[in-house]
This record gives C-alpha cells, sequence and structure tokens, in this order.
C-alpha cells in the first residue's frame, strides 16, 4: 500500500527540496517552518491492463456491454483525447492505444464498417501525423490513416453541427461526424480532476462558437477551482452541455487514470522525497543537474521533449460518461489530493518544462503564465494555497521564445496585447473576436499546425482567478523583460523574492510550497 | 566732406546683392544713407525672377533691425522708392545698365573655393568683363568699386602693400583655356576606357539590380569624375601660376581685369577684405549669413570631431567684421581717386591687430570649454587638445586613417549583416564623415591657416582717419579698435553656433522607426510589397530545395544529392555574385525531372510548415497590418510559385516565378524571366499604372542592395535585415531599417523536424 500525502513543516534536518525550474531543476533550503506538500506515493499501476480494459468494456456502469451496443451498419466513432495529456506523453504503447484497439476489434467482430477516429483537440493544433501514429498505434494508424484518422477541425463549418441550447443559452455546437453517429466511444486519460467525464466530448469536439460560454474571464474568476468540478462555474457550463449532448446522442464513455510515476528510472529522483535519496539518488541528481545545466538550450529542450512517462494505470472505467467520471475522479484524488491545513502568505511553485500546450514544442512565455497561474495554482479544493492579496512565487526562466508555427497568435498576443494592457477583461472585451476571427490564424489552424487565434486569450484567462485572488507574482530566474511585459516581477533568488514580497506580507510570512513533481492537488482546509 | 555727404543724391549699381557682403552692404545703404539710390543686379534663379529675389532678401534677418526702425509699412516704400532691380546673369546675357550711375560696388564672386575652374571663371572673371564693359557701354562713368579678396596675393611670405598685383598670367589666354576645359574634359569623360571603368565599378554594385541600375549609376559617375576633373583642372592650373586656388588666381585676374578696361575711362578702387566673419556691431552684433570660412572649424572643433589641425600656431588667421568691411567700402566709393591712378585698400585686421592662430584655438577652446556644446542628450561634448604638430604629421595622419578606413569599409560590406556588424558599420561611417570633413578643409584651408603673410592697410587706415570725429562711431572701420576677447567669445562664437545648439539638443530618437501604417481610404490604392527571401523568411531557395529533395529522397540517396549540390555550390555561387537572374535560371535547372504534384504534395505536408517556421513572425505581422489598414499587400519573389503557397494567402498578389512543364514534369527552365532587381521595379511601375496604385503613399520591404530598385519605387521603403550595402544606402537616404529575426527557427533544427 502506497503511502498516503502528507504535508512537511521545514525544520534543521531537512534538505534542501527539489524544485522544477523550465527545463531544468534545483535544490533549494526553504525557509524554517514553510510547509511543502507532498502527494500520496505513487499508487501500484495495474499488471493485466488489457485484461481491465476488456473487463469494464464487459462490464460498464449503466450501459450495455460495448460489444451489444455495435451492429453491422453502423456510424461508430471514436474520439480520443489528444496529445495535451498525459504529461508527459505515456511510454508506449499508449493507454489510448490499447483501448481502441480492442474496441475496434470489437467493432470487427460485430462487422461494423463505418469506423471514424478522430481526436478531440478542439482549438489545439492538429496533431502531426507521427503524433497520432504514437497515439493510436502503428496497427490503428496504417489502417485508418489518413482517412479515418482524423484531427478535428473547430473551423469546418460544413463538418460542425448545432445541437442546440442549454437553458443557459449557451449553444452547443459539435464535430458532424460524430453528432450524426449511432455510437461515439471517447477514450479519455484522466491526468487531473478537471478533465474527463463531461468535458470530453462537448469541449473536445466543440467550436468556438461553442467553447466561449465557458471559456471566458467571467466564468474561470467563478471556478475555484477548477479541479474541483462542484464549485468550478466552468464545470457547470460542461454540465450543461453535457446533459443536451445526452438527450441526443449515445457516449460510450471509456476512462483511465494514472499513477504518479513521472519520471523514468534514471531520473528516479524526481519521484522520491528528498530526505529518502540513496547515494545512488544523489549521484544521479549531481550528474543529470550538471549534464542538464551545462547542455545548449536547444538540445536541452529536445532531451527533455523526449522523455516519456513509465505510468502505471490506476483505473480503467467504460460506460455512461457521468456514472464513470465519479470513479474516475475518486482514482485521481485518490492519486494526488493531500490535505493542507489553511493558506500562507506565500505560495511556492516549481514550474516544469511542459504543459498541455507546448508538447514537442517550445514553451512561451503567455503558457508560463497559463501553466503557473493557471494549472498548478488551481490545483486545489476549498481554497487556494495563498491567502487572498498574498504573493505566488514560481520557478521558471520565462524566456522569451515562441514556436512560429505552433503559436503565432501567441507571438501577436505577446508583442502586441500584452504592451498595452494585462487585464484579461480589457483583453477579453477589446481582442477576442478579433484574434478568434483572424482568417490568417484560422487558415494556420486549419491547414498548418498553429493553435487557434483565440487560444492565447483562453491562456490568460486560465489565470484570471489567480490574477485577482493574489497581490504579486513573483518568478525567480525569470527573464525580467518578459515577466514585467505580463505584469509580473522577477528576482535572481529566492531570498530575493522573499524580500520583494515583504511589503505584501511582512517580514516572517507563512509559506506553502506545492511540491512538484508529481502532481499534488492540496485539499486547503 | 563727409560720406554721406557725397554719396547724397547719387544712383549706386550693387552687384552680389544676395551675398553676404552685399546685404550688409544694402542693409547699411539703405538705413543710413537715406538719399542713394541703389540698382541691383540680381539673376533670376529657377523661378523666382530678381524681383522676386529681392522680395525674398529684404525679409532677411540682417534687415530686420531696419524694418522694425521704420515700420514695415514705410519700409516697402523705401524700397519701391529708392531700389530698383536688374535680372540679369553676368557671364551669360547682355546687360544693360542706366546711363545715371554715380558708383559700381561690384561685390558678386563665387563663394566656394575649389568650384570647377569654368564655373569659377565665369563668374570671377567673365561677369567682370561683361559688367565693366556694359558700365562702359552705359555711358556714364561711374566710381568703380571692385571687391576683391587680401588672399589674390597669391601663395607667398611676406609683408603685401596696398598696389596693383605684380604677375604675368594672361587673363584672356586663362580665360579660354578654362572656357575650352569644359568640353575636353567632357570628351575625355567619353573615351571607352574610362567609361569601361565607370561601368565596371558600377556593375560590381549595382550589378545585381539589372542593366538600367547599372547605367545609371555609371552615368552619374561619370558627371561626377568630370566635376571632379574640372575642380582638379582649377586647382591646379592655380597652383602651377603662384596662387593656392582657382578662386584667389580668378580673384586676381578680375583686378586685372579691372585695371585693364576702366584705368584712365573712369576711377576705380579695389577692395581687398580677408576673412569676412559675423558682424561686430551693425545691423546688429553677432549678425552672419550662413557659415563663413572659419566656421564649420571652429563647429567641428566644438562637436569634438577635429583632433588635430595643419595650422602653424603663429600664423595669422586675418579675420575681419563684416561690418567694418561694409563701412570701408562704402567709405572707399566716396572717395574715388583720379581716373589715371586705380587706388588698392586691404581690409584686415593681420597688420594691426593680428589673431594668431594659437590665440584662436586658445580663445575657442576657452569658449567651448566654458559653453559646450549638447551632445543630444548624453551630456555634453569634450574638446580636443590640438599640438599643432605640422601639416606633414597630419597629412601622414590623415592618410592613415584614409587607408584604414578604406580597408575597413571593405571589409564591413563582405561581411554577414547583422546587429554588430551594422553597429560598426554607423561607427564607420560617422568616422568617415569626420574624415572626409578633415581632408576637405586641411586641403582647401591649409593656405590660410598656414599664412605666413600680412596685408598691410596703411591706405584704409588713412582712409579712416579722414572720417569726421561724429562719423567714426557709426562709420569708422579701423580694425585696431577689434577687442578679440570681446568680439569672439561674446559675438562670433554664439552666432555661429546658435543654430548648432538648437539642432543637436534632445536628438536621440533613431531613425529607424517603421513608417506608420496610414489607413487607405478607398479601396487599396496604397500597396505594399514584400520580398520573400531574408524580409519576410529566413531562408533561400537553396535550402528550400535541399528540403525537398531530401523530404523525396530515400535516405541512401542523400549523400549523392548533397555532394553534388556541394560541388556545384561555386558555380551557383559565382552565378549569384553576377545576377540574382542567372542564379536562379541556373538552380531552377535542379528541379528537372520532377513531377508537379509530387512537389505541390511535399510543399502541402511538409514544405509549408517549414517555410513558416524559417519565417519571421515580425513580418508576418507587418503584411497583416498592412491587410488591415486597407493596403493592397504583395508578394514579389524569384522563387517557384509552388513553394511559396503556404504564404500566397496573405497576399492580395502573388508575383513568382514559374517553372515550365512538359508532361507533368518540370523541364527545370523558367516560364518567363524571374522577377529581381530592377525588374521588380519595372512590375510595380506597371502594376501601379493599371491597377491604380499611389507609389508615393505605398511601401515597400527588401532585404539585399539588389531590392534597392524596388524600394525607390515606393515611398516608404523598409530595409529589412539588410545586407551591408544595402544598410549604407538605407542610412545615407534616411530610411527605415527594421530588424526582423525574433522567433524564427534554426535552418538545423527546422530540417530536423521537417525530413523524415
Amino acid at each position: 500500500m502506497s503511502r498516503p500525502g502528507f504535508v512537511l513543516e521545514v525544520d534543521e534536518r531537512t534538505p534542501a527540496l527539489l524544485m522544477h525550474e523550465g527545463e531544468g531543476f534545483r535544490l533549494e533550503k526553504l525557509p524554517l517552518g514553510s510547509r511543502v506538500i507532498y502527494p500520496p506515493e505513487s499508487l501500484p499501476g495495474m499488471r493485466d491492463v488489457d485484461g481491465e480494459i476488456r473487463r469494464a468494456l464487459d462490464n460498464p456502469l449503466g450501459r450495455e456491454p460495448l460489444r451489444e451496443l455495435l451492429y453491422p451498419g453502423m456510424r461508430l466513432t471514436i474520439v480520443f483525447d489528444d496529445l495535451s495529456i498525459p504529461l508527459p506523453p505515456m511510454r508506449t504503447p499508449d493507454i489510448r492505444q490499447r483501448v481502441i484497439e480492442q474496441v475496434l476489434e470489437l467493432a470487427a467482430a460485430k462487422g461494423v464498417d463505418d469506423v471514424e477516429l478522430i481526436a478531440g483537440n478542439a482549438l489545439h493544433r492538429r496533431m502531426t501525423p507521427a503524433e497520432l501514429k504514437r497515439t493510436v498505434g502503428e496497427r490503428v494508424y496504417r489502417s485508418f490513416f489518413p482517412r479515418h484518422l482524423r484531427n478535428h477541425d473547430a473551423e469546418d463549418k460544413a463538418n460542425l453541427t448545432e445541437i442546440g441550447h442549454t437553458k443557459h443559452g449557451e449553444v452547443v455546437e459539435i464535430n458532424r461526424r460524430a453528432a450524426e453517429s449511432d455510437l461515439i466511444v471517447y477514450v479519455n486519460i484522466s491526468l487531473t480532476a478537471m478533465s474527463g467525464g463531461p468535458k470530453s466530448v462537448s469541449v473536445g469536439l466543440a467550436s468556438y462558437r461553442s467553447l466561449k460560454h465557458h471559456h471566458n474571464v467571467h466564468t474561470l474568476r467563478h471556478s475555484r477551482s477548477f479541479n474541483d468540478p462542484a464549485n468550478s462555474a466552468m464545470h457547470h457550463s460542461y454540465d450543461r452541455m453535457a446533459g443536451l449532448l445526452g438527450d441526443s446522442l449515445k457516449i460510450f464513455q471509456i476512462e483511465t487514470t494514472v499513477n504518479n510515476d513521472t519520471f523514468p528510472t534514471q531520473l528516479g529522483f524526481l519521484n522520491k522525497r528528498e530526505w529518502e535519496w540513496s547515494l545512488k539518488d544523489q549521484a544521479a541528481y549531481l550528474a543529470v543537474k550538471r549534464a542538464n545545466d551545462l547542455a545548449p538550450p536547444k538540445r536541452r529542450r529536445q532531451i527533455w521533449h523526449k522523455t516519456a512517462s513509465p505510468y502505471g494505470i490506476t483505473s480503467v472505467t467504460a460506460g455512461d460518461p457521468i456514472q464513470v467520471h465519479e470513479v474516475t475522479m475518486r482514482h485521481v484524488l485518490r492519486q494526488q489530493l493531500t490535505e493542507v491545513d489553511g493558506p500562507a502568505d506565500i505560495g511556492i511553485w516549481g514550474l516544469p518544462y511542459i504543459c498541455p500546450y507546448n508538447v514537442n514544442s517550445i514553451m512561451n512565455p503567455i503558457l508560463v503564465m497559463s501553466l503557473g497561474l493557471g494549472y498548478f495554482f488551481n490545483l486545489y479544493r476549498n481554497q487556494p494555497i495563498v491567502r487572498p492579496g498574498g504573493v505566488a512565487i514560481y520557478y521558471h526562466p520565462v524566456r522569451n521564445e515562441f514556436h512560429p508555427v505552433h503559436h503565432p497568435s501567441y507571438i501577436d498576443f505577446f508583442e502586441e496585447v500584452l504592451a498595452e494592457t494585462t487585464d484579461p477583461v480589457a483583453i477579453e472585451t477589446k481582442y477576442e473576436e478579433q484574434f478568434a476571427t483572424d482568417p490568417w490564424y484560422t487558415h494556420l489552424y486549419r491547414n498548418s499546425y498553429a493553435y487557434h487565434g483565440v487560444h492565447p486569450l483562453y491562456m490568460w484567462y486560465w489565470g484570471a482567478h489567480a490574477l485577482e485572488h493574489l497581490g504579486e507574482v513573483i518568478f525567480v530566474g525569470g527573464d525580467r523583460k518578459t515577466t514585467a511585459r505580463m505584469g509580473f516581477r522577477s528576482a535572481s533568488t529566492l531570498n530575493d523574492a522573499l524580500e520583494m514580497a515583504r511589503e505584501r506580507v511582512g517580514g516572517s510570512p507563512t509559506i506553502n510550497y506545492q511540491h512538484a513533481p508529481p502532481l499534488t492537488m492540496a485539499d486547503v482546509r | 566732406m563727409s560720406v554721406s555727404d557725397h554719396l547724397r543724391g547719387q544712383h549706386i549699381l550693387l552687384t552680389g546683392g544676395t551675398g553676404f557682403l552685399g546685404q550688409a552692404l544694402l542693409e547699411k545703404l539703405l538705413s543710413t544713407y537715406p538719399e542713394t539710390r541703389v540698382t541691383l543686379l540680381v539673376r533670376r534663379r529657377g523661378s523666382s525672377s530678381g524681383t522676386d529675389r529681392l522680395a525674398t532678401l529684404l525679409k532677411r534677418p540682417v534687415f530686420a533691425k531696419w524694418r522694425e526702425a521704420v515700420g514695415p509699412e514705410a519700409a516697402a516704400a523705401i524700397v519701391a522708392e529708392r531700389v530698383s532691380v536688374i535680372d540679369a546673369e553676368l557671364g551669360n546675357t547682355d546687360v544693360r545698365l542706366p546711363s545715371d550711375i554715380d558708383a559700381v560696388i561690384h561685390a558678386a564672386s563665387t563663394v566656394s573655393f575649389d568650384p570647377p575652374i569654368d564655373d569659377a571663371f565665369r563668374t570671377n572673371v567673365q561677369g567682370v568683363v561683361d559688367l565693366y564693359e556694359a558700365v562702359k557701354a552705359s555711358g556714364a562713368t561711374p566710381h568703380v568699386v571692385h571687391v576683391s579678396t587680401a588672399y589674390v596675393a597669391g601663395a607667398r611670405k611676406g609683408v603685401v602693400p596696398e598696389r596693383s598685383l605684380d604677375h604675368d598670367a594672361d587673363w584672356r589666354i586663362e580665360l579660354a583655356a578654362a572656357r575650352a576645359a569644359r568640353e575636353s574634359v567632357e570628351w575625355d569623360s567619353r573615351r571607352p576606357a574610362v567609361l569601361k571603368r565607370a561601368i565596371a565599378e558600377a556593375r560590381k554594385v549595382h550589378g545585381k539590380s539589372g542593366p538600367q541600375s547599372t547605367a545609371t549609376a555609371a552615368e552619374e559617375r561619370r558627371v561626377e569624375w568630370v566635376e571632379k576633373q574640372l575642380v582638379e583642372y582649377g586647382r591646379l592650373r592655380a597652383q602651377s601660376v603662384g596662387w593656392p586656388d582657382v578662386y584667389t588666381f580668378t580673384k586676381a585676374l578680375g583686378e586685372r581685369v579691372a585695371e585693364e578696361t576702366l584705368t584712365g575711362a573712369m576711377p576705380l578702387s579695389v577692395v581687398r577684405p580677408a576673412i569676412v566673419e559675423s558682424a561686430l556691431r551693425y545691423p546688429f552684433p553677432g549678425w552672419i549669413d550662413g557659415f563663413k570660412m572659419a566656421d564649420p572649424l571652429v563647429l567641428a572643433f566644438g562637436r569634438g570631431i577635429l583632433p588635430e589641425f595643419p595650422g602653424l600656431p603663429d600664423g595669422v588667421l586675418d579675420v575681419i567684421p563684416v561690418d567694418i568691411v561694409v563701412n570701408a567700402t562704402l567709405a572707399v566709393a566716396a572717395a574715388p581717386p583720379p581716373p589715371e591712378t586705380p587706388a588698392y585698400y586691404h581690409v584686415g585686421s593681420g597688420a594691426r591687430n593680428p589673431l594668431t592662430f594659437r590665440a584662436m584655438y586658445d580663445s575657442v577652446k576657452e569658449y567651448f570649454t566654458d559653453h559646450p556644446m549638447p551632445d543630444g542628450g548624453r551630456g555634453q561634448i569634450k574638446v580636443p587638445d590640438w599640438t599643432f604638430p605640422g601639416a606633414r604629421r597630419v597629412e601622414r595622419q590623415l592618410r592613415t586613417g584614409e587607408r584604414v578606413m578604406s580597408v575597413a569599409q571593405k571589409a564591413l560590406l563582405s561581411a554577414p549583416a547583422n546587429k554588430r556588424t551594422r553597429r560598426w558599420q554607423d561607427d564607420l561611417t560617422r568616422q568617415q564623415d569626420q574624415l572626409d570633413f578633415l581632408r576637405k578643409y586641411a586641403d582647401l584651408y591649409g593656405v590660410y591657416t598656414e599664412a605666413e603673410v600680412i596685408y598691410t592697410d596703411t591706405k584704409l587706415l588713412a582712409l579712416h582717419r579722414s572720417l569726421p570725429g561724429d562719423r567714426v562711431e557709426a562709420h569708422g572701420f579701423d580694425a585696431a579698435t577689434i577687442d578679440w576677447y570681446h568680439y569672439l567669445q561674446e559675438v562670433h562664437y554664439p552666432a555661429i553656433t546658435a543654430t548648432m545648439r538648437k539642432a543637436t539638443a534632445g536628438r536621440r530618437t533613431s531613425s529607424n522607426a517603421l513608417p506608420p501604417l496610414r489607413q487607405s481610404p478607398n479601396g487599396g490604392d496604397v500597396v505594399a510589397v514584400f520580398d520573400l527571401e531574408g524580409t519576410l523568411v529566413a531562408s533561400n531557395v537553396i535550402e528550400t530545395y535541399l528540403l525537398a529533395r531530401l523530404c523525396d529522397l530515400p535516405r541512401s540517396g542523400w549523400p549523392g544529392e548533397i555532394a553534388d549540390l556541394v560541388r556545384k555550390l561555386p558555380r551557383y555561387m559565382a552565378a549569384e555574385r553576377r545576377d540574382r537572374g542567372e542564379f536562379l535560371r541556373t538552380f531552377m535547372r535542379r528541379y528537372a525531372g520532377a513531377d508537379e504534384a509530387g512537389l505541390a504534395r511535399i510543399v502541402a505536408e511538409r514544405l509549408g510548415d517549414a517555410l513558416l517556421r524559417r519565417s519571421h513572425p515580425e513580418a508576418i505581422r507587418q503584411v497583416r497590418k498592412h491587410r488591415a489598414a486597407g493596403h493592397r499587400t504583395i508578394l514579389i519573389t524569384g522563387t517557384v510559385d509552388v513553394l511559396v503557397q503556404p504564404i500566397a494567402g496573405l497576399f492580395d498578389e502573388v508575383v513568382a516565378s514559374r517553372l515550365h512543364m512538359r508532361d507533368g514534369r518540370y523541364s527545370g527552365f523558367l516560364e518567363a524571366p524571374p522577377l529581381v532587381g530592377e525588374a521588380r521595379a519595372a512590375w510595380l511601375r506597371r502594376y501601379a499604372e493599371n491597377a491604380g496604385a499611389d507609389l508615393p503613399a505605398s511601401y515597400a520591404y527588401g532585404d539585399s542592395y539588389s531590392d534597392r530598385p524596388l524600394l525607390e519605387a515606393v515611398g516608404n521603403p523598409v530595409a529589412v535585415n539588410p545586407d551591408p550595402h544595402l544598410y549604407r544606402h538605407a542610412k545615407s537616404r534616411r530610411w527605415a531599417v527594421a530588424q526582423w529575426k525574433a522567433y524564427t527557427l534554426p535552418a538545423g533544427d527546422v530540417f530536423l523536424e521537417t525530413v523524415p
């Protein structure tokens, strides 16, 4: 049995603690009395994953077994989560491949000919053929690509269908092929508590028209946090949309969860608690740290992005989306949730090299913001780990670099919009429509590998709740100009950052460090 | 008899009235000789007639005090009553003069020390001939006051008395030779050998732009060469007969013309001022019109760019304030000598109140130490210390400097274009300017600053002493009364530095800013033209080809392909150096045999993103901004059209090369000549005519010097990541310069991400 998560109070015996900082990491001595939030130890993975999948497909919750839903002549659409999860990507074979292969075997056995596979990438960039192949596996790729294995195109007006309006007036518009199918099988990986369930089809296959109802500043400011669906306005919107979809579509949801084995064995120290490092771990740390610091930035990025996680699978559940998701959530929280006794004056996070939107790409400043103030800040239940008006300290170099193909509208957003204002509401009011409907961005989203034009704005909204909640944001090691452009401050060391935080929180602040890796969700009482 | 008594009721003919001394003379006549009439001989310039020029002239600062004193209406009335204008140019046209002239003051002259020989003779010799012939023809026998210069004495040492010059030069022969010089040089400049050199030099720089640009540049070079030759003709001829430059030479011959034409017929006085500088008292202290001889040196010193100068520390700088020259000239006019014996007067300070070069330097240094020039927001400029090492040392320093500079310039022009080399180029240009300046003044003024000569002024002093006591104050001209400290520190330096201070205060902004994008109101008559390679994308034809080829070939075929490309690379590069079109033609042969559908597929699947990876996001944003402003966007490139498909959507018009097809495969030939160099400008002009575009309001973006014709075709050119040649040109034309390299992925990464 794995040990539960716990909160460490830093005392004289506490060694320096591990901290992500972009494409690197460091050991940092935290002030005495700081509290460090560790997740439960990595849960054991399933031994017989294929067997568990089979069992789940045969014994779904609230649905007949999958084989009974399949019949000759039907239209079957298999939708799967895109490359934004899990992070880092999973070592092959990907769990999606394993699930899809079994679903396809069942379909073939039942004589289903009309099968389409669609990546639920919403406004994310298209997956490249190589990325699709890696996700669904060589066999499936060869049989279905390119005609029957595709990315969802949220701007292909002819292939979108309006399902209707929710009682709140939200438009639900999704992929036409999926909407017109006799059965949608959704293959999911739930890395955090925010994904899966009602989000899968209603977001993954939707268009901008539909997404703007929940991806906006107002909703996100009232999602506290968006990793706690019960208290998330965004999830309430998903629920309404999923309800509407459930009335007209038949969805067979297959959800999976992973454990916290984020890094391969040679980087094993990243998965362990620092005071338990063996001599081997310490040597590995020194060697890897040294090699990493010496490597040129480009090479460093390549190496990190080639790293695949040896995740263990902790659950496979199939059936009715709502019932399935309840089970999934339990598994996610079992792995990530740690109870914390109240917020602190200062919250500390080390930001890694990867986020959902820079897989095989470059982590640009906007993504750093959304990763820090969006994803990590919102890894809480009840209340943030920082008190209102408190200070967030992040570790990241925040270099001014962008991928010109993947993030073209990000560049313009950074250079033109942020130069003018960083206020999410002002940005939403003045720029959202322009970015969302820009024909060049749309062209690049559809034909190249660009994120949708509006995506950088969504990233900014993602941090809207944190921006409102926090009194100050400081990046340790952050590029001064880049952080200043985003309205943040940069410090060269933790001590400087604490000194800068003084005016907000005084000379002896309380500190919470949400330890990463691996992912930890704080249940702040 | 007092001066004004004598000139009362007289009619004076004044030439050179628009010049520095002429303006001051006219002002003095208007303000203090109420009963003297003036006729001005003014030549027409451009579309403004002599009368127009008088009207403009009267608005100049020199008349400000007088206008204020009498009131503007009265001033106009006085001018109408007392001043008339004869619209004529000496040396070119027949001049008809009134017959009631009592005195002639001939103050017209070339202002430059080193004009082409024919220009100098036309004004300073032929002009004198024409004027005095016209005076004779008019029937009057006025007193002629011929304004010359003290330096007509030529290059010599010792004391120069106030009398006729002693030399054997025959002005008729010299004048004829000077006239013939232009014709001869023009002939010379058309000799095949000379033209060949001009063309070769022009081709080296402009060859890539095209034949028209080359021809224009070659012709410019020829004209420049002619002018330079004629300047040489003048300077060397002058030096061979004992004058430092063509200016003093021709002024000396002018005196001889006056003597020969007028002696015995009418009274002649020759007035020889030294270096005329700002006014001591009249019309107001410090009045000056433009910069005079010594001023550029003073200013250059104050700006800290004159590290050393080839002057003799004990040499005399013979400076004389303009109001003293005016008073002297008018006093001379009032005292006609007998017609048989012309009178000569030196107006200078050297004889009785000398200002040595060393004293001048101390004074300038003191002034700029107490009142330093502002350094454009960076505090103030520090002035250098001079050691007076002598002309030879300075010359050697200069020559070494020039040699180093020329090597550095050449090296930088072939250096890679980046921020650092561009900054070096800026520094070099600044130093080159300073060096050129130094060279020019060292050559020109060497004689004046090394002068070991004293011009006596006994006769002038006698004239001054004959003035009645009550008139000395306003009409005196005794150089001994000048208090140099007061004149230089409190009058002259403040006057000449005033405009400069205004100009340099707060000058800090760089001229690199992009031109503002004005919204186009009527449906895109403004166009924005973009070059592709280097401007919009970092890739080039070879890189794109290699990507396309490697995407298509199995890995086993790579070594062969790459080896072949490398082997032919020198040939391609030689072609590229000669002519971009030739390079494209040669290189595109590599596409022979490729099938169209296959290439299109590779572009759609892989190359498109490679092109975007290599794009300059800032450039793309600029294209989009133009679109947002309602402009028509145009892409002009020599690259093949299929390869630019991925960004074609950004443009209303794509002008690219097309490969010739045979049975669905490329033949390796182009359909039409590639659009490069001036062909782009020609295309744009035709497009503007056909499609109705407003080129002066339009924009063009290019990175290479061969884009120059295209950039010059529009009103808002922008040099993007310019090569050294284009950068130099852009700087000299004050074009916007953009550095658009952020976020572009390096070629190596793109190869790795693109090739399977």
